[in-house]
């Protein structure tokens, strides 16, 4: 359950640390966004001399939440936190690797770039 | 769930969590658990005795190995796991598809064309296609032509990205089709990323150098 204002982890090396979620797109007045959905954020904090700077407005990819993720066999994933990727207007990630384990719902969502990367698909 | 040994919920945690589900638990009687939870693809069925809280010990793990051996085992297998035989076929039947792409992807003069067998690395697909394009243009005659082929010949229905991207990817379910700019190509590196999948070997002529 990502709303604005949340911050969230990066889970890869374009530099970014720190994201805060400023706005959901997909439809005018969403509420929250959840695994898979692309959110507009803002760089809270970065890693020096990387391309992406702090206070930047970037789009991301959430693929990690605490909020548990339900699927249609009974399977209940949760994760320890909230984590993006950034992606550019082309929906290409930013970075050239992702960390930790992402879902494979992202894939059905288009983001089968962010799941080649990505070292572990559960 | 609420009676669990907090030894047993302790173990359940970890930097990525499989949930168990709550309804899944049931107790038998006040000194053992059943536990049913599912994990990769087949469901096991564990008995756990809970211990007095004044007898954990190292010989623990030794107990729980001695009664996993007597009562665990494979109680549910899902209905869509394939026989070996089926999967050999699957396997041959995507590498037909991948050794056609290529060559289709080699005619439309791209460069640098790998096909690696990636399955023992990654669970969600068989065979990655990894090519050069050379201008925008060129990106969306590959697309086409593998989408094509992939239409008429082997009845693939193609996702991925609908118009050519600096990195088009083209999924076909057991084959994926990457097909990157030059520079693209070099900032991702898929090559070294999987680097331990073999590398299937395609006909001479559909090696190209990749400065072509």
């Amino acid at each position: 359950m990502i709303q604005p204002q949340t911050l969230l982890n990066v889970a890869d090396n374009s530099g970014a640390r720190e994201l805060m979620c400023i706005r959901i797109i997909g439809a005018s007045n969403r509420r929250y966004a959840h695994i898979g959905d692309v959110i507009v954020a803002v760089i809270k904090e970065a890693v020096p001399n990387m391309p992406l700077a702090r206070s930047e407005v970037v789009r991301a990819v959430i693929v990690r939440t605490c909020k548990e993720l339900k699927r249609d066999n009974g399977m209940i994933i949760r994760y320890d936190d909230n984590a993006a990727v950034v992606i550019d207007q082309e929906g290409n990630p930013k970075g050239t690797r992702i960390f930790g384990a992402i879902a494979r719902e992202l894939r059905q969502l288009n983001f089968t770039k962010i799941v080649s990367l990505a070292p572990e698909v559960l | 769930m609420c009676n669990l040994p907090t030894d047993f919920l302790q173990t359940c945690r970890g930097s990525t969590n499989l949930a168990i589900h709550k309804r899944s638990a049931k107790i038998i009687d006040n000194s053992s658990i059943w536990l049913e939870y599912e994990f990769s693809s087949c469901w096991l069925n564990f008995f756990i005795y809970s211990m007095p809280r004044h007898n954990t010990s190292e010989d623990t793990d030794d107990m729980y190995d001695d009664l996993f051996k007597k009562y665990g085992k494979v109680v549910y297998t899902r209905n869509d796991q394939k026989s070996p035989i089926a999967e050999v076929d699957d396997d041959a039947e995507s590498l037909a598809f991948a050794v056609a792409a290529a060559k289709v992807a080699s005619d439309a003069k791209a460069g640098d064309i790998r096909v690696l067998f990636v399955k023992p690395l990654v669970y969600w697909t068989r065979f990655f296609i990894i090519t050069t394009a050379f201008s925008r243009p060129q990106i969306e005659a590959i697309r086409h032509k593998i989408k094509d082929l992939a239409e008429n010949d082997y009845r693939r229905e193609v996702t991925g990205d609908a118009k050519p991207n600096s990195w088009t990817l083209l999924d076909f379910g057991d084959v994926v089709v990457h097909i990157f700019l030059p520079e693209q190509r070099a900032y991702y590196n898929l090559e070294e990323f999987y680097a331990n999948a073999t590398q299937i070997e395609l006909p001479s002529e559909n090696r190209r150098p990749s400065n072509t």
